[in-house]
């Protein structure tokens, strides 16, 4: 039997509409899968229905690899949902509830909160009101209330939303430590390729409802399945046959595309013709948006470090630009 | 004027010689408004929850109905508890009418529509996804429903002194219900009712105070408690 948890055929529906529909899907202890989606996708659904809170699902959770009970998910997961909910009190009456809501004694429950807010880096904050707490400090009181209660599967659901990137670093780097551990099993919910990046082994990508790819995070993440998981890690410029007269459609990231003024002299580059749209600055790097094709409504973009060369930053908008793909940066998907 | 000082003077003196009369229709009025109080607690907040936290055909129904009851004329409530009350009414064979259980659940009936209301609002301030994270750490669904309502236990509290403060003012369905019955079911507002109608206005007046201390008194614990626990 795998430890871990899963679903079978899990649907669920809101309002006559189906939200989620994931015929199988497995993480197993020790192993942690991001999965990654635009806002709307599903990808908090899919964590709620795990957890058994999703009401209107059908089809199977599966934990240890039978079919879950609330009984036996209530003992084995813990979810941190995506807005930090603290309760009224302090910190350790917060981070002690989680075990204190299972039944355990308030001695229990004090000691492992004190040893988790130890090593979230939250013990200075243990009697500080939860509610005064900044949006990063809550978020390390979730974590902390969750793991405290000893989890075999953690899910957590978008854990770095609204943190300013150097408390998103430290959370992350603090995070990484704890999912190490191996007899843990978690699904991290994110939109974002970094973190999946920096905590997942294996990353699952949820389009619509569906999830449309799951692999290793680095396949997943180099090589999408198709146009929209290719949009979703980050191959934004997708490039239909029409386009490029290549028999696939072919992506590639803003990162490698050369935007230039002048006609293209570039060996072993795509070259597609378009017209300048803005030049953005976005401190540091540059975007340059395009269009192309026969009806202008291919959207490509370009990013370059520091400003763009001059040639092209005197151009006004409409202006014929072509943008070059080095070949090596750019991945076959399926029209 | 001179008769209101008079008046004053004569309630202080009753006060403080420690006239029987007046405490015992003070003991029983904490009594019986205390438990119709307690009562209206009881039945409110879950009845305020379910409207708080379930959507089901009439909820809004429901709802407008407890803030309707805020305005409900005590009058009207105790015309309806004495006919279901009265010997060959529905419920005569209990033999209740003119006892102080008629009066706590006369004004039981008054106070519950505030707290449903009062408990309602409490508990939709609530974060919606509190009861989801609880239940996402391990709680069942009672020990989920119990944190929620200890998140929300100072609006709680405010819906428990709204209660109170509905019933112990009122007069209307505790003098219908009760019947002003000396050493029964006479209460503060009925007796001082009765002292004003046959000119005792030294009796009114202190009975008057003693109502009004008591209400303070009442609603001053339970502020210093809510004050205390908001400051954690």
């Amino acid at each position: 039997m795998t430890s871990g948890i899963g679903c079978r055929d899990l649907v669920v529906r809101a309002g006559g509409r189906t939200v989620l529909d994931v015929p199988s899907l497995e993480v197993v202890a020790g192993t942690t899968l991001a999965v990654l989606g635009r806002n709307g996708a599903g990808k908090s659904t899919l964590l709620r229905a795990l957890a058994l809170l999703a009401a209107e699902r059908e089809g199977t959770v599966l934990l240890d690899g039978t079919p879950a009970t609330r009984q036996r998910v209530r003992t084995a997961v813990a979810a941190v949902l995506q807005r930090p909910v603290v309760r009224r009190g302090s910190v350790r009456h917060n981070v002690a509830s989680g075990l204190l809501l299972r039944g355990h004694g308030r001695a229990k429950a004090h000691a492992a909160a004190a040893a988790w807010m130890d090593r979230l880096g939250i013990a200075h904050l243990a009697e500080q009101q939860a509610r005064s707490l900044s949006g990063g400090e809550r978020q390390r009181v979730a974590l902390a209330r969750a793991l405290a209660v000893r989890p075999r599967v953690l899910l957590l659901d978008e854990p770095f939303a609204g943190l300013d990137a150097t408390t998103r670093t430290d959370f992350v780097a603090d995070l990484r430590a704890v999912l190490d551990d191996p007899g843990l099993a978690t699904v991290l919910v994110t939109h974002d390729r970094d973190e999946a990046a920096a905590l997942a082994g294996c990353t699952a990508l949820l389009v619509d409802g569906r999830l449309r790819q799951v692999g290793p995070t680095s396949s997943v993440l180099d090589h999408p399945a198709d146009a929209d998981c290719a949009r979703l890690v980050g191959f934004a410029n997708v490039l239909s046959p029409e386009l490029t007269g290549l028999r696939r459609t072919v992506v590639c990231r803003p990162e490698h595309a050369v935007v230039s003024a002048a006609a293209p002299t570039r060996k072993g580059a795509l070259v597609v013709a378009g017209r300048l749209v803005r030049i953005v600055p976005l401190g540091g790097i540059t975007r340059v948006d395009v269009t192309a094709g026969r009806d202008g409504d291919v959207a490509l973009s370009g990013l370059v470090a520091g400003e763009v060369p001059a040639p092209l930053r005197a151009e006004e908008p409409g202006a014929a630009v072509s943008v070059s793909f080095a070949h090596q940066h750019l991945r076959d998907v399926p029209a | 004027m001179d008769v209101l000082v008079e008046g004053f003077v004569e309630a202080w003196r009753l006060l403080v010689s420690g006239d029987e009369g007046i405490w015992a229709v003070t003991a029983l009025t904490l009594q019986i408004s205390l438990a119709a109080a307690a009562l209206a607690v009881l039945l409110g907040v879950p009845l305020g929850a379910a409207v708080a936290l379930h959507r089901f055909w009439g909820r809004r129904l429901v709802l407008a109905a407890a803030n309707t009851g805020f305005g409900l004329p005590p009058v009207v409530v105790g015309l309806f508890v004495t006919v279901l009350l009265w010997r060959s009414g529905p419920l005569g064979f209990l033999g209740l009418l003119y006892t102080p259980l008629a009066m706590v659940v006369a004004q039981a009936v008054i106070a519950t529509p505030v707290v449903v209301a009062l408990a309602a609002t409490a508990l939709q301030q609530v974060d919606p996804d509190f009861r989801p994270q609880m239940e996402a750490l391990g709680a069942t669904r009672a020990r989920s429903f119990a944190a929620l309502l200890g998140e929300a236990r100072l609006p709680l509290l405010a819906a428990s002194m709204a209660g109170f403060g509905a019933v112990v003012s009122e007069v209307g369905a505790a003098i219908m219900v009760g019947g002003n019955i000396e050493g029964e079911t006479r209460v503060l507002t009925t007796a001082a009712v009765l002292a004003t109608n046959r000119g005792q206005f030294a009796l009114a007046i202190a009975l008057g105070l003693v109502l009004l201390l008591l209400a303070f008194g009442v609603n001053l614990v339970l502020t210093f408690v809510q004050q205390r626990e908001s400051l954690r």
